[in-house]
């Protein structure tokens, strides 16, 4: 015990050694990871000449620290101006934007900054003590426990239905239907491709994240000359520092609930081929269902913001565990970091811990120092960052379509994509000014495809048996979780009006 | 009504490409699509009811109207739709600042010209040094790109 935890001081002091390589890398990553397209896997893959030059360590503690910056930087456009960097941050603009739109911009960035970074520090910390336990987890989670998973996610279709519930459910619904483009997953059948071969891989997220977003909300800001509400210019014309401080604070007092939100991104992490969308979606959903205050979700409630970010900075150190301990990446920067590793002729297994401790413990160590790190760097940066928001837009909204819709062409660099943008821009503005909410368009289209797979994976198993949904006994655990969420909240909003009735009654009788 | 009639029409025409496809094919599209269905037909008819108790009235008014003209919101569709087909062609730098140019100023309504030219022509070249100098992206690349590099590599 004393070996290990000497090890891991000796392991983090000389990954702060580093400050060099992630101070830089981490304003790369948040560069890298505000624009849609860029990801973290995209910019390793870029720069893989420039990591496979370096030697390992400092090539691990680039990738980590490009990776959980990346992951940060994607809610800052997402909180400014409503344009989530990557799909893992397209829950963020829910209450993000709100809050930025009432002139509490910095305290928004501050919330998402502080929340992110300790969510971060502390799926680190559990992942490195639990880390047998957590890669077992992927064992267990096979196609019918994952249908659940998914469900918990699209279940946020139905929050954000509450509202109008009709048109909720027909853009969810519609959202679904288009992520279901593309060829079947078993017999690679073509489907509502309308002739285009460019379809047959399913629809392509960031085309359809940055149209739905982005390319929407530019001709929608366009009726305003800045993008804040009358009270929010007025809040931010004298601008200071108590304003991060205030968001800070937000954050702090709410850190029993940082801390849960990214203990689901962690397991959720560790799942392969589950990430950050599906982890920031299910912690929102969770969050406004557990909450005293639903109602408030989606109006710019700090606790709205804080559990989709620490989900999914969450998610980042989950990714690591299958990774070093099986060998298996959980997600595309995953699967990079594999290359890299490999091309250094690292082998992966428990026994990677034993021979290369330095290699193991290092790269959580990187995470944890990166996290460590960026909540210095950055925080100070909020007050100036926010001030996006203050921009004409004239000049912002040509801005954003510009280099937005040239990031949809980067993951796959095909121009159909950027064409695919504009039409699902078009498609994200008419939702808008009819008044239907394109985020549960949106997780129709990343969760569809991924429920689909399941859903026939588990179909194909049990030879079209349909009981197979209620075989397992965590899948069971789960389904009935998931039914609980959904029945529990409108019981409790039931019984606290009955309550709020009696008290109401009691104080009239007594006065 | 524009999303409901957009969502049935794109069911119909998914059913019509499953129909004579495997199994496997169908269970998810059809159960998705038929509640589709479901919920587009319940919001029709709710809007029928609306529209003969005289509670509501069909038309464009909130997607299109003279005031998106007026805004320039139109004039940036245009502008968006012909960056989309000239980059391929001009490559990434010249149809940004183009695109910036000409957009910016159907937006300022021909204001301040100079100060949205100097504001496009270093948001593209800003554009050009990080994201094809510096990273060497695959952005589309012309005339400009293939100057520079020209250039560059001579020295």
């Amino acid at each position: 015990m004393g070996d290990t935890a000497n090890l891991l001081a000796s392991v983090f002091l000389d990954t702060i050694s580093y400050w060099w390589v992630i101070i830089p890398t981490i304003f790369l990553g948040l560069i890298v990871g505000g624009i849609p397209g860029f990801s973290a896997a995209n910019t390793i893959i870029i720069l893989m000449p420039l990591t496979l030059s370096m030697d390992l360590q400092t090539g691990l503690i680039f990738m980590v620290s490009l990776y959980s910056a990346a992951r940060m930087g994607a809610g800052i456009p997402a909180i400014l101006v409503n344009i989530p960097g990557t799909a893992g941050a397209a829950a963020t603009p829910l209450d993000g934007y709100p809050m930025t739109r009432q002139g509490r911009g910095q305290q928004a960035l501050a919330i998402t900054f502080v929340s992110s970074s300790l969510g971060g520090l502390l799926t680190t910390v559990v992942a490195l003590a639990t880390m047998p336990i957590l890669a077992r987890v992927g064992f267990y989670m096979h196609s019918v426990e994952m249908i659940v998973v998914m469900l918990f996610g699209i279940s946020l279709i139905a929050s954000i239905a509450a509202q109008d519930m009709l048109k909720g459910l027909i853009a969810g619904f519609f959202g679904l239907m288009i992520g279901s483009i593309g060829t079947d997953v078993v017999y690679a059948t073509p489907r509502g491709t309308m002739g285009f071969l460019e379809l047959y891989d399913g629809v392509p997220l960031i085309p359809a994240l940055v149209g739905l977003f982005a390319v929407s909300e530019a001709f929608i800001i366009i009726e305003k000359k800045v993008i804040l509400t009358d009270e929010g210019q007025a809040a931010m014309a004298n601008p200071s520092w108590s304003a991060t401080f205030e968001g800070v604070s937000i954050a702090l007092k709410r850190w029993v609930h940082i801390v849960w939100t990214s203990l689901i991104g962690l397991i959720i992490g560790v799942i392969p081929g589950a990430g950050a969308s599906i982890a920031s979606f299910v912690a929102y959903q969770q969050s406004r269902t557990f909450s005293k205050t639903p109602e408030l979700y989606g109006t710019g409630h700090p606790e709205g913001l804080i559990a989709p970010e620490s989900a999914n900075n969450g998610v980042t150190s989950g990714t690591l565990v299958p990774l070093l301990v099986l060998g298996i990446p959980g997600g595309a920067t995953a699967a990079i970091m594999l290359v890299v590793m490999q091309f250094h002729g690292v082998s992966f297994g428990p026994s990677l811990f034993e021979r290369q401790p330095e290699v193991g413990y290092g790269m959580f160590m990187a995470m944890m120092v990166s996290y460590l790190l960026m909540i210095l760097t950055i925080l100070p940066l909020s007050r100036y960052m926010s001030r996006v928001t203050t921009v004409p837009t004239i000049y912002l909204a040509p801005m954003i379509i510009s280099f937005t819709l040239v990031g949809a062409f980067v993951p796959r660099e095909y121009m159909f994509d950027m064409f695919l943008a504009l039409a699902f821009g078009v498609l994200g503005y008419i939702a808008r000014r009819t008044g239907y909410h394109v985020a549960a368009i949106l997780i129709g289209v990343i969760l569809g495809p991924l429920l689909e797979t399941y859903f026939l994976r588990a179909l194909k198993k049990s030879q079209g048996d349909m009981s197979i949904l209620f075989s397992s006994n965590i899948g069971n655990v789960l389904w009935v979780l998931l039914v609980l969420s959904l029945v529990l909240p409108p019981i409790l909003k039931l019984k606290r009006k009955r309550r709020d009735r009696r008290l109401a009654t009691l104080s009239g009788d007594y006065q | 009504m524009v999303i409901p009639v957009l969502a049935i029409v794109f069911t119909l025409y998914f059913f019509s490409t499953i129909l004579n496809s495997p199994w496997t094919a169908q269970v998810s599209a059809f159960s998705l699509g038929s509640l589709l269905l479901l919920f587009c037909v319940i919001f029709v008819a709710k809007t029928v009811y609306q529209l003969r108790r005289g509670d509501g009235t069909l038309s464009f008014g909130n997607i299109v109207s003279r005031d998106d003209l007026a805004s320039g919101r139109v004039g940036l569709f245009l502008a968006t739709l012909g960056f989309t087909l000239l980059i391929d062609y001009l490559g990434f730098t010249l149809t940004t600042f183009l695109f910036l140019l000409v957009s910016m100023t159907i937006l300022a309504r021909g204001r301040g010209f100079m100060r949205i030219t100097l504001v496009s022509a270093l948001m593209a070249l800003g554009g050009w040094a990080v994201f094809i100098l510096a990273f060497d992206t695959r952005f589309p690349r012309g005339w400009f790109e293939t100057t520079m590099k020209a250039v560059l590599a001579n020295g």
